[in-house]
């Protein structure tokens, strides 16, 4: 019973700690610094402290997107863009498209050119707009280069090759790998092959995902 | 006619922008910290709201110079960090008391006449 104060504390600084969350660092720092404070002093006071206690400790320093709100507009910090409505636009689309197939279209700068538009929009966080990135570089471009120029690379695009070739029948031919170790080759192949090619549509599925969610986005 | 949120936001916003020089009004004689301010402005009624929304004001005025701050040990807890006015702070809140009497006056001289 005696940890569930310290539990509503801890996730009401925890709250507030991410609702401040666009602050500079040591403004954000200092005022949880300074509220975590307020709320020890509070209790210190309490002779025998109970839930209903801390609980109005709580409330009577308010919603903590309320202070953070409160902040941003002494600071002249701007609002949040996940706070606000956003109405996906041509830009975003854009960054959809060529992440996923910019490559094909210009190899290299088509999907160069998406990644700037995905983080010049503010309809992504920066968790968001790291996943648009890094899954993949080069977005549906990567796996047709690894599948067109398999030589240049060893292992797993060898495999790759691998699995391409059932198609025709040849599944044993596979370059440098022997026939017994065929299947197991093929089977990574096939991973790697669902890798390179469904990650970068789960992602631009997940990003058109968030655009169409800002609002639930607020709140995460 | 003024809409009934919209009184709200106003009103909200006078409080807001009045608040600090209540802040430095408190802090004339003597060094306060951060509790025992919130607890001296929720002591009279409607003057803040969320007692937390302090905390960003008090962080203003030291970053804008009107308040200094330092840590004291206190004897029933944690260190506490103290309140002072600065010299610009007097004078803000002086220049503040030479515009807001004659405002208020004036606007009581309009709100409060009989019709």
């Amino acid at each position: 019973m005696s940890t569930t104060p310290d539990k509503l504390v801890e996730r009401y600084l925890k709250h507030l700690e991410i609702e401040l969350d666009d602050m500079p660092r040591d403004r954000r720092r200092e005022l949880v610094d300074e509220i975590a404070g307020h709320i020890a002093e509070a209790r210190a006071g309490l002779e025998h402290e109970t839930e209903a206690d801390v609980r109005n400790i709580l409330e009577g320093l308010g919603d903590p997107a309320v202070i953070a709100e409160d902040a941003r507009e002494r600071f002249e910090v701007a609002t949040p863009a996940v706070g606000r409505p956003f109405k996906a636009g041509w830009m975003e689309i854009a960054a959809l498209v060529l992440l996923l197939g910019g490559a094909l279209i210009i190899p290299v700068f088509g999907w160069l050119i998406g990644v700037v538009l995905l983080w010049v929009s503010n309809a992504w966080n920066v968790r968001d707009k790291l996943i648009g990135t890094l899954f993949w570089p080069g977005g549906l471009g990567l796996a047709v280069f690894l599948i067109l120029f398999p030589s240049g690379s060893s292992g797993g695009a060898t495999a790759t090759v691998c699995e391409v070739n059932p198609s025709t029948g040849q599944q044993f031919n596979c370059s440098d790998s022997g026939s017994d170790s065929g299947f197991a080759v093929g089977a990574v192949g096939a991973l790697l092959l669902f890798a390179i090619f469904a990650v970068p549509i789960i992602t631009t599925a997940y990003l058109a995902y968030r655009l169409r969610n800002q609002p639930a986005a607020a709140t995460a | 006619m003024v809409a009934a949120g919209k009184q709200d936001a106003l009103l909200a916003q006078m409080r807001k922008g009045t608040l600090q020089y209540c802040v430095l009004a408190l802090l004339v004689d003597d060094e306060r910290y951060g509790f025992e301010l919130v607890r001296s402005l929720a002591e009279t009624d409607g003057m803040v709201t969320s007692e937390g929304t302090i905390y960003p004001l008090l962080s203003r005025l030291r970053r804008d110079g009107l308040v200094e701050t330092t840590w004291r040990e206190s004897s029933s807890g944690p260190p506490r960090r103290y309140y002072r006015l600065t010299k610009s702070g007097r004078a803000a809140l002086q220049a503040f008391k030479a515009e807001w009497g004659p405002f208020r006056d004036t606007v009581d001289h309009f709100v409060e006449r009989k019709t």
